[in-house]
């Protein structure tokens, strides 16, 4: 790459830094008469990664699934790169956002290749096969999650961590500009939960992941959203937002809150929550 | 480029088992024979004529049956997520049944195209009310549709054998032969049919081959990756619906073709590629060319019905799956 374009892209990337990725005003999701999602507004600046908590029950997967358009909101306005997400084709969206979910693959013997070769589906016409650059684009996605020698072999056969990261390759292969996550480390070895975490942050572009583990969203996210009951309780930096206070209000526990040295570039402290044992309730 | 040497030894071996096929029989017919039915039909020698008027419409009929049951399975069994799914499994065949013992108790025909007219009628019933259930049950589809198909089929069943309990012996036999699967009505005059809608099916599902494999990962996934999940599978039952009505009007019931094949195939070819779906479709061809020949040749002066061979055939088959799979670790 010469020194001009090289200029360029940091110009681009300057550029788009400062540009909303994600804009939700007003959001309001009523499911069979029940209100699910109430009043939520937020930005997402581009390259943000932004940890979503909240209780089970709160509305996260809810809120997610109004991101991605598997709900219809009820009332409010989500914008993508200031253009309404309504106003994109299915598949024009799905160039833009990928999904990673809690859905597996389990039977049908399809391999890792075939599982993460799904990602490139958006990109292909009705017509087209795979070409050599999406072959290419495949290896390479699966060469980012490490998983080179697990290539042929049958999606069914791999662990929790290489399923969720072979589902990560298919993200990467889907070339988005916003990816989703649906809690992707519960049921993982903490090995896996960082490492899932870290090929997020790898691919360097805006994040939205609902977590369980409050320390690792807190180490992770540029940026929180809590949930309760619907509504969005409190949102910003990880420091602001973690508080032995909105612990014991949202997710009823006592916690202990301390800022601890964090290794990451831009912050320098982050919260660190420890729970407190053996009280009667 | 291993899947695409098994497609070609699919292919040779169609090809052959076809010759096979047309040359046994009820009276053997030589080589030579066959070729010059192919190539300088005499329509007055008598083994040219056995050839050409029953051998290879039969044959032909045979293997495009195979193939559209394989077909249809491996769409059912995917837009459901539901690898034991089965075109049989969703009360199509058990419409037909019901369409020809109507047929038969109220007018008193029990052959000709009549009856195949009414196995079509009855299926299409069948269809019509299973895509009614998955069009209104659009956020519970897969649920909705395997819960409807085995009350459609039990439904249907019901209804049939209340009339034939009603119905005389002969009317029972004639069901019961229907209801096992034959190729012998096969003729070159309605040959068209059978084939251009596998023909039609095989083209929908390899143009629409990456919104299938998208389903598999469930539908939400699929949703995410720009498929619109209810559309394309609404229109993938349809076809196979049709697929199946046709198929069961022609043929007669023949079951765990479209159960098993897939199933073998998927054991060793990747379903998500277009060779893994015309593999399929030609091991249900080959393999049914093969039971055909069986159901013809192996008793004397008798034909053995098609859909008990397949069903012997598949019972095995998935008892033997079922012991390799306990002894893998």
């Amino acid at each position: 790459m010469s020194a001009q374009t090289l200029v360029r892209v940091r110009m681009q990337s300057a550029c788009q830094h400062s540009e909303f990725a994600l804009q939700v005003s007003n959001l309001n999701l009523v499911l069979d008469n029940h209100q699910i999602l109430q009043n939520i507004s937020f930005d997402v600046t581009e390259g943000q990664f932004i940890g979503l908590l909240g209780p089970n029950g709160a509305g996260k997967s809810s809120l997610l699934r109004c991101l991605y358009r598997f709900f219809i909101p009820s009332s409010g306005q989500i914008t993508l790169f200031n253009k309404t997400i309504s106003s994109f084709s299915h598949n024009e969206y799905a160039q833009q956002v990928a999904v990673v979910l809690q859905e597996m693959p389990e039977h049908f013997n399809l391999s890792l290749y075939d599982v993460v070769a799904m990602g490139v589906t958006p990109h292909k016409s009705l017509f087209s096969s795979l070409n050599k650059a999406d072959h290419e684009l495949i290896a390479k996605s699966i060469e980012q999650v490490g998983l080179v020698h697990k290539i042929n072999e049958a999606f069914a056969h791999l662990s929790g961590g290489e399923k969720q990261r072979a589902l990560i390759a298919k993200a990467m292969a889907q070339k988005p500009r916003l990816l989703i996550m649906d809690e992707p480390t519960s049921h993982l070895d903490v090995k896996y939960q960082i490492q899932i975490m870290e090929l997020a942050k790898a691919m360097g572009i805006t994040v939205i992941a609902s977590f369980h583990d409050l320390n690792l969203a807190a180490a992770m996210s540029d940026s929180l959203l809590v949930l309760q009951q619907g509504e969005l309780y409190k949102s910003g930096a990880p420091s602001g937002v973690l508080d032995a206070q909105l612990l014991s209000d949202v997710f009823d526990v006592c916690a202990e809150v301390s800022q601890v040295p964090c290794p990451y570039r831009d912050k320098t402290h982050i919260p660190h929550i420890r729970y407190h044992f053996g009280y009667q309730l | 480029m291993k899947p695409l040497i098994s497609l070609l030894i699919l292919l040779i071996s169609c090809f052959f088992s076809a010759l096979v096929a047309v040359k046994h029989g009820a009276i053997d017919i030589s080589v030579s024979a066959v070729w010059q039915t192919l190539f300088a039909y005499d329509a007055n020698a008598f083994e040219q004529k056995i050839v050409m008027e029953l051998r290879i419409p039969r044959v032909i009929l045979a293997f495009v049956a195979g193939s559209g049951l394989a077909l249809a399975g491996i769409i059912l069994q995917t837009v459901t997520r539901n690898p034991l799914a089965d075109p049989y499994l969703f009360g199509i065949s058990s419409g037909a049944s019901f369409g020809v013992v109507l047929l038969i108790t109220f007018t008193g025909i029990t052959a000709g195209w009549a009856m195949s007219g009414a196995a079509f009628l009855g299926s299409a019933l069948a269809m019509t009310l299973l895509l009614l259930i998955a069009y209104g049950q659009r956020a519970r589809q897969v649920e909705a549709m395997l819960l409807a198909g085995v009350a459609l089929s039990f439904l249907f069943s019901a209804f049939t054998s209340l009339l034939l309990y009603w119905s005389d012996p002969q009317a029972v036999s004639a069901i019961m032969f229907w209801n096992l699967g034959s190729f012998s009505r096969a003729d070159w005059q309605w040959l068209w049919l059978p084939c251009s809608i596998v023909s039609l099916c095989m083209a929908c599902m390899l143009l629409f081959r990456r919104g299938l494999n998208a389903l598999l990962l469930g539908d939400e996934s699929a949703a995410t990756l720009g498929i619109q999940v209810a559309k394309l599978r609404l229109v993938m039952l349809l076809l196979s619906s049709l697929l199946t009505a046709v198929l069961v009007a022609m043929c007669g019931g023949i079951g765990f073709v479209g159960l098993m094949i897939p199933h073998l195939v998927r054991f060793f070819i990747s379903q998500a590629t277009s060779i893994g779906l015309l593999c399929t479709a030609l091991s249900g061809g080959l393999m049914m060319i093969w039971v055909d020949l069986f159901a013809r040749t192996i008793l004397d002066n008798q034909e053995l019905p098609i859909g008990v061979i397949t069903a012997a055939i598949g019972s095995v088959f998935f008892l033997t799956l079922l012991t390799l799979k306990q002894k893998r670790p």
